[in-house]
């Protein structure tokens, strides 16, 4: 579950003049006639640069994404929901080990990306620093989050580098049952009782504002990734996500009576986008830094993990275990 | 058919399936390594997975619907054995009791697929070959931890010094036990423990973990008659906490 | 910790909050290629990989990690380290081209799997068995059997010797998986609830 555009700060092209003007054509019409790039391709420094840190965001974003769903594991209500929601949780784990994977065959090891998330030094997605009260705000994260995440995830799968694509290939297969399963849920929330209704109400109210942070800054205050575009690493702008899920979503949320808290959310019927008030991207960067109501949780819950399991990992290590970066 | 008797069998397995499923769902997210997380979510899903389809199979011998059977009962309405209901401790413990439970699964439903009630039996069939996963999962890091290092032998060890009186409190025999036999619907807890015995002592003969003395070993029984150790309670609190906000609302 | 999650409240004290202590080098173990294979007649397809300290965990760890829904008869896996790898080509440049013929010709000869990449960006598929003595040779020997017109971008070659296989008696670790259909999309069909609501609502 990963929104794409988590930040504002711009990237360095210089590198890419010191970079083998032969090769770098080379790959350029690679990308161009639509082949895919495969890890043991010759690559610029500043694709491999941006591909692991792409990657490795939505990898984390999985793994921290898994733990406010996570915490209505014990308690969803009735026997479908409690084995769909195991599932679905299972998935999100299992996404992450599949990005990894993935961002591994760049040269990055899964100790040195799992460090790096426990430390705060790289990002995942915002939204998952914020808190789900009740059972309707983990039926809000797996139907409306996942459907933003497919919005990014569908673009990435069309990007140029093979083995993220093979992995978003698969993640959104299994994605199609992360949404169903989220809006069968919403539907039965929808359809019930007074109490059920409100309480998805209220969560759509407490989410709407990290969903709209979801798919990153504004294009207008967002670093220029022409580069990005053109090696097919960035596929779409964070404005055009949003507008996409506006577009899907929003008529579904409205169809079921509930309301958006954002009195100016409508489509302009002539542009065919929607407008809407401006997230507060100040906010949005107050949390990516660590100042949000649960970022201190999920990445203490993630050391603990990886605490707990240490003597676990130290013991099934043999004389013969070695690391060679994955093949595909 | 002694239908009382069958009942008490269904029940006191399908509780055990449940409480161990929901146990084994606590480390989803929380696993030693990405891919252990998933496998051990794998077998959860199908532990609740399997208790649903025998409670199903309670509601039509005129039982309540499982959703009502599984998450408006008390404690003392369960038939789980206590080894199921405990907490999941750390790594070492959880994964002791899978071993010594699902080792224990294997073989029943290897027996009950042999069961005069042909539902029984049928489901059974399916059961089995779900289970052989797991018991492989266990087999293989048994055998991976209890011959490893220090500190992970010494875990695993006390950890088997612990469950294993909780273990053999799951073989506590119905009070139909003579009718399930006679009747050939299961072949009876005594068995299922010789043969459980026989596996466990194979299994772990593999590593260097030393098994207790069978002998001086006491059961810890009383789950199977609903008399449960202070952990279930809460554990069905929470599980039904959402259940329970509206128990007549489909959620 | 103070959590929503009952599950973090029951967390044990594990150091200090916030203290970090590096992974030491192989935390994450080793890795091993998973090849799966959807049906049976179907070839075998590289799936991905898993992180593990052997073969024997590797094949117990990819079961769950990559045949948990669809349909799977047989799954394998390698250590990473035991695959040989073709050079890598593009457009209309067979790999098979870049393979020189065997000059060695072996004695002891022992079967390899081979496998082709067809496409960049999809996956490396099973395509037959070789006898040779080393891995060039298993290369090489490739070409004479396997190559024809369709282009191949990338080879490789793994010693049968190296693959924990699926045992006959573990085939039915399977049996079940067609009907988890909680995993599935087709599992969670809302519409006529839905349908019911809209028409009392807009009634």
């Amino acid at each position: 579950m990963y929104g794409g555009g988590n930040t504002f700060e711009g990237i360095k092209t210089d590198s890419i003049a010191q970079e083998d003007p032969i090769r770098l054509a080379e790959f350029e019409a690679r990308i161009e006639r639509g082949e895919k790039i495969e890890p043991t391709d010759w690559m610029p420094a500043l694709y491999r640069k941006q591909l692991i840190r792409m990657i490795e965001q939505h990898a984390h974003s999985e793994i921290i994404g898994a733990l406010p769903e996570g915490t209505w594991i014990t308690r969803a209500p009735g026997f479908k929901r409690k084995i769909s929601l195991m599932a679905k949780v299972q998935d999100e784990v299992g996404h992450g080990q599949l990005l990894y994977s993935a961002a591994e065959t760049l040269g990055k090891t899964r100790e040195e990306m799992i460090d790096d998330l426990i430390s705060g030094k790289s990002k995942y997605s915002n939204i998952f620093n914020y808190p789900a009260f009740t059972w309707a705000d983990s039926c809000f994260i797996s139907w409306l989050v996942d459907a933003g995440a497919i919005v990014n995830q569908l673009a990435n799968a069309k990007g140029s580098y093979g083995p993220y694509c093979r992995a978003l290939d698969r993640i959104c297969a299994e994605e199609s049952f992360h949404l169903k399963y989220g809006h069968h849920c919403v539907i039965y929330l929808a359809t019930g009782t007074q109490k059920q209704r409100d309480m998805f109400q209220e969560a759509i109210n407490r989410w709407w504002k990290p969903m709209m942070h979801f798919f990153g800054p504004s294009d207008k205050i967002s670093a220029h990734t022409e580069v990005l575009m053109r090696w097919k690493v960035k596929m779409s702008s964070n404005d055009d996500m949003r507008n996409q899920f506006l577009d899907m979503y929003v008529p579904k949320i409205w169809e079921l009576g509930f309301t958006i808290p954002d009195e100016n959310l409508k489509k302009n019927t002539e542009t065919g986008r929607w407008e809407y008030t401006e997230p507060d991207w100040e906010e949005f960067k107050r949390v990516i830094n660590g100042d949000g109501p649960c970022n201190k949780e999920r990445l203490e819950v993630r050391r603990i993990a990886e605490e707990r399991g240490r003597w676990v990992r130290q013991a099934l290590k043999k004389a013969q275990t070695q690391y060679t970066v994955p093949l595909a | 058919m002694n239908e009382t008797a069958l009942k008490e069998l269904l029940y006191k397995i399908a509780d055990d399936q449940l409480i161990l499923g929901h146990r084994n769902s606590e480390w989803t997210g929380f696993g030693p390594l990405l891919e252990e997380d998933i496998a051990f979510s794998s077998m959860a899903q199908d532990k609740v997975g399997q208790s649903y389809a025998l409670y199903q199979m309670l509601q039509t011998l005129s039982e309540k619907d499982p959703d009502t059977v599984a998450f408006m009962r008390n404690s003392d309405q369960f038939h789980n054995s206590i080894l199921v209901e405990l907490p999941n401790g750390e790594y070492d413990f959880s994964l002791i009791r899978h071993f010594l439970y699902d080792t224990a699964e294997a073989i029943r439903f290897e027996m009950l697929s042999e069961s005069s009630y042909q539902p029984l039996a049928d489901i059974s069939k399916k059961i089995r070959a779900e289970l052989r996963y797991h018991t492989l999962h266990a087999n293989t890091w048994v055998k991976q931890l209890g011959s490893a290092t220090e500190e992970s032998i010494s875990r695993l060890q006390r950890s088997l010094d612990l469950a294993m009186p909780y273990a053999l409190g799951m073989f506590e025999e119905s009070p139909y036990e003579k009718e399930l036999i006679s009747s050939k619907i299961f072949g009876g807890e005594k068995e299922l423990k010789d043969r459980w015995v026989k596996k466990v002592e194979t299994i772990i003969a593999q590593t260097q973990l030393n098994l207790p003395d069978w002998k001086t070993l006491q059961p810890v029984t009383g789950g199977r008659a609903g008399k449960h150790s202070e952990y279930l309670q809460p554990l069905l609190d929470e599980m039904s906490e959402v259940f329970k906000i509206d128990p007549t609302a489909e959620w | 910790m103070k959590s929503l999650d009952p599950r973090v409240n029951r967390l044990p004290v594990v150091g200090k909050p916030g203290e970090i202590s590096p992974k030491v080098p192989l935390d994450q173990l080793g890795t091993f290629e998973v090849f799966v294979q959807p049906k049976e007649g179907k070839p075998f397809q590289h799936e991905g990989i898993v992180h593990a300290p052997d073969v024997e965990m590797a094949f117990v760890l990819a079961k769950e990690t990559f045949t948990r829904r669809f349909t799977c008869v047989s799954l394998y896996v390698c250590d990473t380290r035991n695959v040989y790898v073709s050079p890598l080509t593009e457009a209309t440049s067979n790999a098979y081209d870049l393979i020189s013929e065997a000059t060695e010709k072996s004695t002891h000869k022992t079967s390899y799997e081979i496998y082709h990449l067809l496409k960049r960006g999809k996956q490396h598929v099973h395509v037959g068995t070789v006898q040779a003595g080393s891995p060039q040779e298993a290369m090489a020997e490739a070409k004479k059997v396997f190559k024809n017109d369709k282009t191949v971008y990338n080879i490789w070659a793994v010693k049968t010797s190296d693959i924990r296989f699926t045992t006959d008696e573990e085939k039915d670790l399977w049996l079940t998986l067609p009907e988890k259909k909680f995993r599935d999309a087709s599992a969670y069909k809302g519409g006529d609830k839905l349908k019911e609501f809209l028409e009392r609502h807009n009634a």
